[in-house]
């Protein structure tokens, strides 16, 4: 590799080595390219290090935490004392879950021809770019490039984190101890994930929201189970609320608040997590030198095949505008390697999957019953509880349900959406449904392994049709059918 | 809601092939913004937006011919793109919801099909949305879609796709990018871009834009006109030396000095001499048009193919403003920025192959011109001078002619009075008006 001046020539760039990056790389190394894959700090991005796979990595030791406690129901005897979590324990097993994955990614990049290169990219121009390795500076001319920097939390100016008392999530999942109170200001699915984790754990949980509600990018009746959740762990919730102020003194913040209900109040927690949303890593990239531009809120705008106002230069994952989830900057990092690849490839679904790691989960693919209804469709709703399925009883996972949107001319799947116990997994097939532009039939028709929850949504489906077999079904079926 | 249709641009074109789309759907566009362009017989145009209003529908994809008249897209007039929110929000009000989780776009009127059977569209080059589907709930098959291209393949195949998602629009934009590139396996599998014949690879190219053009209008004039060539030999020394006193007063004036304005300077001069050479035939009327101006045409190579600049009214021009023009020229036909007015109404063409080299040739006539004169490679040749070979600096020249209008001897008597005229350059400005 050359240093200084002279550019190391390359097909593509990428810039970022998160899941859309590293993605976007191993395609393109598959399909021929030459690929220079730039990344800061490690590979795996916010996904890996900071994001998906630690916070899922808390939740997880959460919950096992916290069914301890309901054990001695199903007959499990625990030795008396009171069973304790160890959070560095915890951290050191979270590190090398973690480890483990990006030395995944990193053989998977080698093994795929990609060059990965350790350092920060900024443009020269619209072919080629300076990467600062440290101390060094290198440049590398590229025919297409694929931006895939990510993004941060977003953190307003009055809220300055700290590190120790007013946290981002990055710090939050770095900590050595849980706190005894926590105030996590924003209801989001961060929020939300992370505050009931803490509060399985023992801290002291209430969250601060400023809209009417948690989860605010859900149907209510889905983020409503959550909320019945978050009250039985004792968390306190404030919706309609805004945090105006905080001040730090004598180990503890406090929040100033002021809700329309309440007027002012204040909320004392030993640590603040702040999540109010992210912002896209765009504005030290040297963007106008390529002449990318990007929106007022600081996204890349990109087509259906992520490219950008410049027809060479790509752009994917939370950088461009839309839901910032792993599994749609994965998807937009494959289809901007295949058509520079030369294949006719295209992010063209409008089926984003979701999912919140909330007690009980949240997911869902397509549309609920009000946006069906708002874009004229007349619907067929119908919903299958968790408390009538065997299998999640056998569980003790009784909570939460199963709803199926159809229209009511074609019978076709609308939208499915799941909250209760692995809900998570069960939206598979619900994407795999709509994807195949399946009818509510066909769900209904296909035979599902019994005893498990999967069966949640064929009876979902034949409750739409009017003959679900373990719920009094609302609407009867014609003697005739 | 107003269509705009693709206007007839240049005179008498019927299609033009769709360069670039400068918009989205969506997107709100002013009065007279440009927002796409179009090849037609060899030029770019910039066609600008009638009316200021929001872009809804665009039905044509980059790389694609559309025939004069067809609906290029619909905008939405009198209405303008709301502003999305500009501000970052700097109370805490919860970003989140703005990035709903639900699909952002309408899928109203998205056909039914399996993802496999979508990019095995995408691979056929076809807008799915187009195909009536056949399968259950009026699913789109693997069928349907072969189906849809046979009957597309029967009917006019120039309006294959007629309408296109935005998807295709810029799908069709990165295949053309790539194009050359080294082939790949399409990912169903079933269709390919590349056949192997026992003599290697062979990569399959479209012929289209400049070159499919270039194409038609070679197998115009060659079939037209019977093309007779003659050849003869120039002694330089002269114009070279004439050249290089004038280069320094050219330099001050900023002009690149090339021998071409003097040729065409001798070309304008000789063809007012002859003016056969300056007319041409009109195949409908049987009639000979002997043209009383003297547009001369200049072959020039740009990086998508030949085209030909026109200097208007080269008689009336000094040498230094004829290098100035058809520097100016060359430097837009290598951008690509040549439009109709540069390209049209030429009465005479010049080729000027010298610089890349080659003894002689047969240019084909810029139909419905009647003449074409190709100048070649300058080099020393031992020559015969008053019975003593000498080196001199020697140039040949081919000159094409119609030989429904022109006979050799009057040819070759052209030739010959060119051949004075730049041997002597001094009678060059003997004879100039
Ligand atoms: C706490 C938390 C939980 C989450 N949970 C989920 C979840 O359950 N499911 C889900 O789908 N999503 C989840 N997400 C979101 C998910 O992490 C992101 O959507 C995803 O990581 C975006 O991927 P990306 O490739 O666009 O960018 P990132 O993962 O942000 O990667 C960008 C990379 O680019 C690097 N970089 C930036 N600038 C430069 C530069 N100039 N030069 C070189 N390198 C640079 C960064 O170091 C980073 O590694 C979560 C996020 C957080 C914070």
């Amino acid at each position: 590799m050359v240093v200084g001046e002279v550019a190391v020539e390359t097909d593509v760039v990428v810039i970022g080595g998160g899941p859309g990056g590293y993605a976007a790389a191993i395609r393109l190394g598959q399909l021929g390219k030459s690929v220079v894959l730039i990344e800061k700090e490690v590979l795996g991005g916010v996904c890996l290090n900071r994001g998906c796979i630690p916070s899922k990595a808390l939740i997880h030791t959460a919950g096992e935490y916290h069914k301890l406690s309901s054990l001695t129901k199903l007959g499990i005897q625990l030795p008396t004392g009171k069973t304790t979590f160890h959070m560095p324990s915890w951290q050191t097993w979270k590190s090398s879950v973690v480890a483990q994955l990006n030395k995944g990614v990193d053989y998977l990049c080698q093994a795929n021809g990609v060059t990965v290169v350790k350092g920060t990219a900024t443009f020269l121009s619209s072919d080629r770019i300076g990467v600062e390795t440290g101390g060094d500076f290198e440049t590398y001319k590229f025919k297409q490039a694929i931006i895939a920097t990510g993004s941060r939390p977003f953190i307003p100016s009055f809220l300055k984190t700290d590190g120790e008392y007013i946290l981002d999530s990055t710090d939050m999942l770095a900590l050595d101890d849980v706190p005894e109170t926590l105030a996590i200001i924003g209801g989001g699915y961060i929020g939300m994930e992370l505050g009931m984790a803490f509060a399985k754990l023992g801290s002291q949980v209430t969250v601060i929201e400023a809209t009417e509600r948690i989860l605010p990018q859900t149907a209510a009746h889905l983020s409503s189970e959550v909320l019945k959740q978050a009250k039985q762990l004792g968390m306190t919730v404030k919706t309609a609320t805004k945090v105006e102020k905080a001040e730090v003194a004598n180990g503890r913040v406090t929040l100033a608040c002021t809700s329309e209900k309440n007027g002012f109040e204040s909320v004392i927690a030993h640590k603040t997590l702040v999540t109010i949303g992210r912002v896209p890593n765009t504005g030290e990239l040297g963007l106008a030198q390529a002449g990318v531009e990007v929106d007022e809120r600081g996204y890349i705008p990109v087509t259906s095949i992520g490219s950008t106002n410049r027809a060479h230069i790509y752009a994917i994952g939370d950088v461009t505008p839309g839901p910032a989830l792993a599994h749609r900057a994965t998807k937009q990092g494959i289809v901007a390697a295949e058509v520079i690849a030369g294949l006719p490839s295209s992010v063209d679904s409008p089926f984003v999957p979701y999912v919140i790691f909330t007690e009980p989960q949240i997911a869902g693919v397509g549309m609920t019953r009000e946006e069906a209804e708002l874009q004229g469709y007349k619907v067929k709703v119908a919903a299958f509880p968790y408390r009538a399925n065997g299998r999640a009883l056998a569980m003790d996972e009784g909570e939460g349900f199963a709803e199926v949107i159809v229209d009511q001319d074609s019978h076709l799947l609308l939208g499915m959406h799941v909250v209760g116990a692995d809900a998570s997994n069960l939206i598979g097939e619900g994407v795999l449904a709509l994807e195949l532009a399946a009818r509510v039939e066909d769900v209904a028709l296909t035979m599902h392994p019994h005893p498990t929850l999967s069966e949640v949504w064929l009876e979902a489906a034949e409750a739409v049709l009017g003959h679900a077999i373990h719920i009094v079904n609302k609407s009867k079926v014609a003697v005739n059918q | 809601m107003v269509e705009f249709k693709l206007p007839d641009v240049g005179e008498g074109m019927h299609e033009g092939e769709i360069v670039k789309v400068l918009v989205r759907t969506g997107e709100s566009v002013q009065q007279d913004q440009p927002l796409l362009e179009v090849q037609t017989d060899k030029v770019n145009a910039e066609l600008s937006a009638p009316v200021t209003g929001i872009i809804r529908d665009i039905f044509i994809s980059e790389g694609e011919t559309v025939e004069v008249g067809t609906t290029l897209l619909v905008i939405d007039a009198g209405t303008e793109a709301k502003k999305e929110e500009t501000k970052l929000p700097e109370k805490v009000v919860n970003p989140d919801k703005t990035v709903n989780f639900a699909p952002a776009r309408a899928d109203h009127r998205r056909s039914l099909a399996t993802p496999y059977v979508r990019q095995l569209a995408r691979e056929m080059k076809l807008d799915i949305e187009l195909v009536t589907g056949t399968g259950a709930a009026g699913r789109v098959t693997e069928e349907d879609l072969r189906q849809f291209a046979n009957r597309l393949q029967k009917s006019v195949p120039a309006k294959f796709p007629t309408s296109a998602t935005g998807n295709e629009r810029l799908l069709e934009a990165s295949t053309v990018e790539v194009e050359t590139e080294p082939v790949v396996q399409p990912k169903t599998g079933t269709t390919t871009r590349a056949t192997t014949s026992s003599q290697g690879d062979i990569e399959r190219l479209p012929l289209k834009g400049i070159r499919k053009k270039i194409a038609e209008h070679m197998v115009k004039s060659v079939t037209i006109i019977p093309h007779v060539t003659s050849v003869d030999e120039l002694e330089m020394d002269q114009l070279r030396a004439l050249r290089e006193k004038l280069k320094p007063y050219a330099e001050k004036r900023n002009i690149k000095l090339t021998f071409l304005p003097f040729f065409i300077k001798a070309l304008v001069i000789a063809l007012k001499e002859f003016p056969t050479l300056n007319a041409s035939i009109d195949e409908h009327t049987n009639e000979i048009l002997l043209k009383r101006f003297y547009h001369i045409g200049i072959a020039t190579d740009t990086p998508e193919g030949l085209i030909v600049p026109v200097i208007k009214d080269a008689d009336h021009k000094s040498i230094f403003q004829l290098a100035e023009e058809i520097d100016q020229l060359a430097r837009l036909a290598r951008k690509g920025k040549l439009t109709m007015e540069h390209i049209t109404g030429g009465t005479f063409t010049v080729s000027n192959v010298g610089p890349i080299g080659g003894l002689q040739a047969t240019p084909i006539i810029n139909h419905p011109e009647v003449a074409i004169i190709s100048l070649h490679k300058m080099e020393k040749r031992w020559v015969v001078r008053e019975d003593e070979g000498v080196i001199r600096w020697m140039m040949n020249l081919s000159l094409s002619f119609d030989h429904r209008l022109i006979d050799g001897v009057t040819a070759v008597r052209f030739t010959n009075r060119i051949k004075e005229l730049l041997e002597d350059p001094n009678l060059l400005f003997a004879e100039m008006v």
